[in-house]
């Protein structure tokens, strides 16, 4: 056994049993969980590396664990496991800590991929999940003045940091972003982690708003 | 002979039993009581003349809900009668000189449904254009106020009881008027017109009372009606609020119960049926993750899309229903992402279209199993990226006979002064990216 230490919170036995097959023996399972309190109790006993978190749990939602967790653990990576598509939810998760989104649909090997990632210290985006973020930036539309003391900055995407999200919505890989661009992958790396900043930074209603309204131009 | 048979025709018709346009003729007229014979013998004629036209089926008997000058009681009986409604106005306004006009219209402004929303009964005959509108309401007025006129002639020995009696009319005339029917209060004209009856009717009370020399007796026995209101309401108020309370609690309940029933129809109609399926092709794969596939997306769409994009008629909703199309006819898997929506206009139909080219040539040229459509709506242009891990080619040596991408993909594009550029090179996939600026907005 080797790899991150990994911990399952989900409220599916037959989703947690799924995870532990497909990841295998490529990480070591510290623990799971199928609602938030049990949750709590066992990520703060075993400290795991990563926590696959649904998004959905009976008790208050992945949301109330990390929210319960975030401060106090700051080493564990989260990474949001969902079936949902409802962009409130997703967003809602991230902007609560999480490092990245994936769906239950993705496959095996995408998902180590995308625990390793994690546990690195990078952002994972699905295609959906960068669609979302450039659909958020772009409900807040041109830059008002800012009523509130923060940084101008978190509430809009920066040209190339735009880019990127566009091509990870477009399918690229980090890797495939690199050479398109022409930069390195680390660099690829820093912008998303760097929309993922802004996403969770940024303290502009819309962004959790944004979904509800008619999305109508 | 020849000739005596159709006129003989209505009158077979009189006698024989329902289901036959005379016998509810029959009813008609002993709706609206003798004032109308005249009508009621055109439309014996009408039948006599085209037999066929009176065998179908009357107009309903209500009232319409757009084409009225009052209340709709004159055009919902025109209707009915298949007469121009302005025949039967007139035919009223004459009667009111009588009273009886008035009378009986009031007695069918009670007595009339309201048509149902969306069935108005020919709406080609009751429908008035705005300016006849307006030069008949001004006519009919006049009329009126001619008959009412005669009418107070006629009460000239009551003579000064007239006025007062009229202002209450037209004031309850109003004020039914305004609560009739779906108008909603929240208009402000349907307010303040309600506050005019209100006055009106009143101030007609008012003189009517003075005329009479009762007013003093009345203000009397109002003070000790409002009292005595006033302490019936507040002893029952507890009564009254549990009634509201527990009709609140009942309709909260059934809206409740409504929806579950609906969440259980569809429920029914989609996931237990594809389950279903799925158990009897349990040993084909294909068909199985297919219908999984199809049921999932569509349960996604019932459950997150917005309504906009459910119902179609935007971007958005187009995209989705194109991607189940071709998920459905190929064994492609595409996850769609869509950023920003607009309605859909014919470029964007033909955008789509584009796409849906392009997505079936992914499908069936690739190799590829999954395709990762992107697109994007910004108010200068649409773009829309298609992106395969198959096979690829080399756009350079595709030959002539595969004409699919070049013709409908790239011709279709430039005819609407947009961009289709494909990037491809054998082993590392495929990407087009198809480019339309929106002129419009």
């Amino acid at each position: 056994m080797s790899g991150p230490r990994v911990f399952v919170v989900d409220d599916h036995a037959m989703v947690r049993a799924g995870v532990r097959v497909e990841l295998g023996d490529d990480v070591t399972f510290v623990g799971e969980a199928p609602d938030v309190g049990t949750a709590v109790e066992g990520i703060r006993a075993t400290v795991p590396d990563v926590v696959l978190l649904d998004v959905h749990l009976p008790g208050g939602g992945g949301r109330a664990v990390l929210e319960a967790l975030r401060t106090e653990l700051p080493e564990v990576k989260w990474l949001a496991l969902s079936v949902s598509d409802a962009a409130e939810d997703v967003i809602a998760v991230i902007r609560a800590g999480a490092k990245g989104y994936v769906t239950k649909t993705i496959s095996g090997p995408d998902l180590l991929d995308a625990v390793r990632r994690v546990a690195e210290g990078d952002v994972v985006f699905s295609p959906r999940l960068a669609g979302f973020v450039l659909d958020a930036f772009a409900a807040i539309g041109a830059p008002e003045p800012a009523e509130e003391a923060t940084d101008p900055g978190l509430d809009l995407l920066s040209a190339r940091e735009r880019e990127v999200m566009q091509l990870l919505a477009r399918g690229y890989t980090y890797r495939e972003i690199g050479s398109r661009l022409f930069i390195s992958v680390k660099t690829v790396e820093s912008h998303a982690s760097n929309v993922l900043r802004k996403l969770q930074l940024s303290n502009r209603n819309e962004l959790t708003r944004w979904a509800a309204t008619n999305r109508l131009l | 002979m020849a000739r005596s048979v159709p006129i003989g025709l209505p009158g077979i018709h009189q006698g024989t039993p329902p289901s036959d346009p005379g016998s509810s003729r029959g009813v008609i007229t002993g709706v609206g009581p003798g004032e109308r014979g005249a009508t009621i013998d055109t439309v014996t004629t009408t039948a006599t003349g085209t037999p066929t036209r009176a065998a179908a089926e009357r107009p309903p008997f209500v009232r319409p809900r757009s084409g009225r000058l009052l209340a709709g009681v004159a055009a919902g009986t025109a209707s009915h009668l298949r007469q121009d409604p302005l025949v039967v106005r007139i035919a009223f306004a004459v009667l009111a000189t009588t009273g009886i006009g008035v009378v009986v219209y009031g007695l069918l402004w009670l007595t009339m449904p309201v048509a149902a929303p969306g069935e108005d009964p020919e709406p080609g005959t009751v429908q008035l254009g705005a300016g006849t509108g307006r030069r008949q309401l001004l006519v009919l007025v006049l009329l009126g106020l001619a008959a009412s006129a005669l009418f107070g002639q006629v009460l000239t020995s009551s003579g000064a009881l007239a006025l007062p009696l009229i202002l209450v009319a037209v004031g309850l005339a109003v004020i039914w008027r305004q609560l009739d029917a779906d108008r909603t209060l929240a208009l402000p004209g349907v307010r303040w017109a309600l506050a005019g009856g209100v006055v009106l009717a009143a101030g007609g009370v008012i003189l009517l009372l003075a005329t009479t020399g009762q007013l003093t007796a009345a203000r009397d026995g109002f003070t000790a009606t409002l009292v005595i209101l006033t302490g019936v309401a507040l002893a029952t108020a507890p009564i009254w609020r549990r009634l509201l309370d527990s009709r609140s609690e009942e309709r909260a309940a059934r809206v409740r119960s409504e929806e579950r029933a609906s969440v259980a129809a569809h429920l029914h109609d989609s996931v237990l049926q594809t389950l279903a399926l799925i158990q009897r092709h349990a040993d084909d794969h294909q068909a199985v993750s297919r219908l999984a596939r199809s049921q999932e997306r569509e349960l996604r769409a019932w459950l997150y899309d917005p309504k906009v994009v459910r119902e179609g008629g935007t971007w958005a909703g187009l995209v989705a229903g194109m991607v189940a199309d071709v998920e459905a006819d190929h064994a492609l898997i595409v996850d769609p992402v869509v950023v920003g929506d607009a309605p859909i206009d014919d470029e964007l139909a033909a955008l789509g279209a584009a796409t849906r080219e392009t997505l079936v040539n992914a499908a069936k040229h690739s190799g590829a199993t999954a395709a990762d459509l992107y697109t994007e709506v910004t108010p200068e242009r649409v773009s829309v990226f298609v992106r395969d891990r198959g096979k690829g080619f080399d756009p350079a040596t595709v030959p002539d006979d595969r004409r699919g991408l070049r013709d409908s993909v790239s011709g279709r594009l430039a005819r609407l002064g947009g961009t289709a550029e494909i990037r491809s090179a054998p082993g590392e996939g495929t990407e087009v990216e198809l480019v339309l600026p929106r002129v419009s907005s």
